[in-house]
């Protein structure tokens, strides 16, 4: 792919996530109905739940980035790592406050313990959190393959944190709070996969900006070193 | 040929602590320290209830020290680079670190879970101490893996010693949460065998899980 046919589908990928974006916050703040029990806090929900979705999506792309990058040690795929990574941790950190909120709004309390999935995103988060800690304090190669290895060591246990969480939670609290369980009407899982689709665009478009930005730095070091070394 | 040269290398590092014994004693000092900061953070409570909790974050927070310790000796001393040199498969280098955390981990917790016991539980408990060894098992075996990649991840780094936990912690919720769970469904007068397994698969499930991403990237992280 040439340089300029990239960033063309960067800047669709934008644009479909502005488009998408928009369609999502009208219709669900005018069109789609409004929860008959908890009134319009439950809107929440379809940002809430298409981040956090999306977080482990990116999680995932952070993963596959990483063997790609530690088959092949070519420097765009650790790029992809870290961009996928240092968003997914945003989008996880958004989950837990816009989760903190709807906690509070529909249950009384910032946070609750038995509500697993709250406390499940936390530990994620943390987890991700020490991604960059690692990466900063590497360099050159090394922090590459460190950062991949990391990155997959974590993805790899996301789903036991889930699991584990919800074990916990079950044995000394039967999970009372079912608030998305299968049963959204249609108007309303229109909007939902709407949301989902924009915050997934948002990401992805994020993700190849990062990649350029990172890409961008690395030449202009490069050629200062060049201008320099005159 | 592998078997004597991870027998060598398990020796080197078993050898190492039987000299000096400075990981082992640290580490019971600071478990029994940490059981005191609990008891002193409730003031007279008593915590009978409490006790799996208090024991396997003993535990937990212990391993950090143990992890923190791994490669470091290798590393200070020049050893490592020699270990990459020689013509010892990864995998290998990896099997015997983690079996020297585990058989650390392991002896630490012969010493730590009874002490629980006799300190903080009301009533008998000794004949629970056999189903708690094997959730003992099976917790490090799980540590023992995340730990030796941990390890291994952070003894390259400037901040050692605040990568270890922040990497490992986090990594290690789900063993406190199945060991924690697995030894309040035994331990003391509760007895509570179902609840017992679906705690102990939970850390078998996870030490597969540790194991196949272990042999996945070990050789990736020593390729040099």
């Amino acid at each position: 792919m040439t340089e300029q046919t990239k960033s063309r589908g960067t800047a669709l990928w934008g644009m479909l996530a502005a488009v998408l974006t928009t369609l999502a916050v009208v219709g669900i703040f005018y069109v789609a109905p409004e929860d008959a029990d908890q009134g319009i806090i439950q809107k929440i929900f379809y940002f809430h739940v298409a981040i956090a979705l999306t977080s482990l999506v990116a999680f995932m792309v952070a993963a596959i980035a990483a063997v790609r990058y530690l088959r092949s040690r070519q420097q765009r795929w650790d790029d992809m790592t870290a961009a996928a990574v240092g968003i997914g941790l945003v989008f996880t950190l958004l989950t837990v406050v816009t989760g903190s909120i709807w906690a509070k709004a529909s249950w009384g309390h910032w946070w609750v313990w038995s509500d697993v999935r709250l406390v499940t995103y936390t530990v994620v988060a943390m987890l991700y959190a020490a991604y960059f800690l690692l990466r900063s304090s590497l360099e050159g190669d090394r922090r590459m393959r460190s950062s991949a290895i990391f990155a997959i060591i974590s993805f790899a246990s996301v789903p036991v944190s889930f699991y584990s969480v919800r074990i916990a939670q079950s044995a000394i609290h039967p999970v009372v709070f079912r608030r998305d369980g299968a049963s959204i009407p249609g108007e309303m899982m229109i909007w939902f996969v709407i949301s989902l689709a924009a915050m997934f665009a948002i990401f992805w478009t994020m993700v190849q900006l990062e990649m350029v930005q990172r890409q961008t730095e690395r030449n202009l070091r490069h050629l200062k070193l060049r201008l320099e070394a005159r | 040929m592998t078997g004597r040269q991870f027998a060598a290398l398990l020796r080197k590092d078993l050898r190492l602590e039987l000299r000096t014994r400075e990981t082992l004693t640290s580490v019971l000092l600071f478990s029994v320290l940490v059981m005191f900061v609990f008891q002193f953070g409730f003031a007279n409570e008593r915590l009978t209830k409490f006790a799996p909790g208090i024991m396997w974050a003993t535990v937990s927070l212990a391993a950090i020290l143990v992890i923190g310790r791994a490669w470091v000796a290798e590393r200070d001393q020049k050893v490592l680079d020699l270990l990459l040199i020689a013509p010892v498969p990864r995998g290998l280098l990896a099997a015997a670190k983690s079996v020297t955390i585990f058989l650390q981990l392991f002896l630490m917790e012969l010493i730590v879970v009874p002490m629980v016991g006799v300190l903080f539980v009301d009533g008998p408990f000794a004949g629970d101490l056999g189903l708690v060894a094997i959730i003992c098992l099976l917790a490090d075996i799980a540590i023992a893996l995340l730990g030796t990649l941990v390890a291994g991840l952070a003894v390259f780094t400037r901040a050692r010693e605040l990568l270890v936990p922040a990497m490992a912690l986090p990594l290690m919720i789900p063993v406190v949460i199945g060991a924690a769970g697995a030894t309040r469904a035994v331990f003391g007068v509760a007895n509570d065998m179902p609840e017992y397994v679906r705690y102990a698969e939970l850390l078998a499930g996870y030490a597969v899980v540790l194991a196949l991403v272990a042999y996945a990237t070990f050789e990736a992280l020593f390729d040099d």
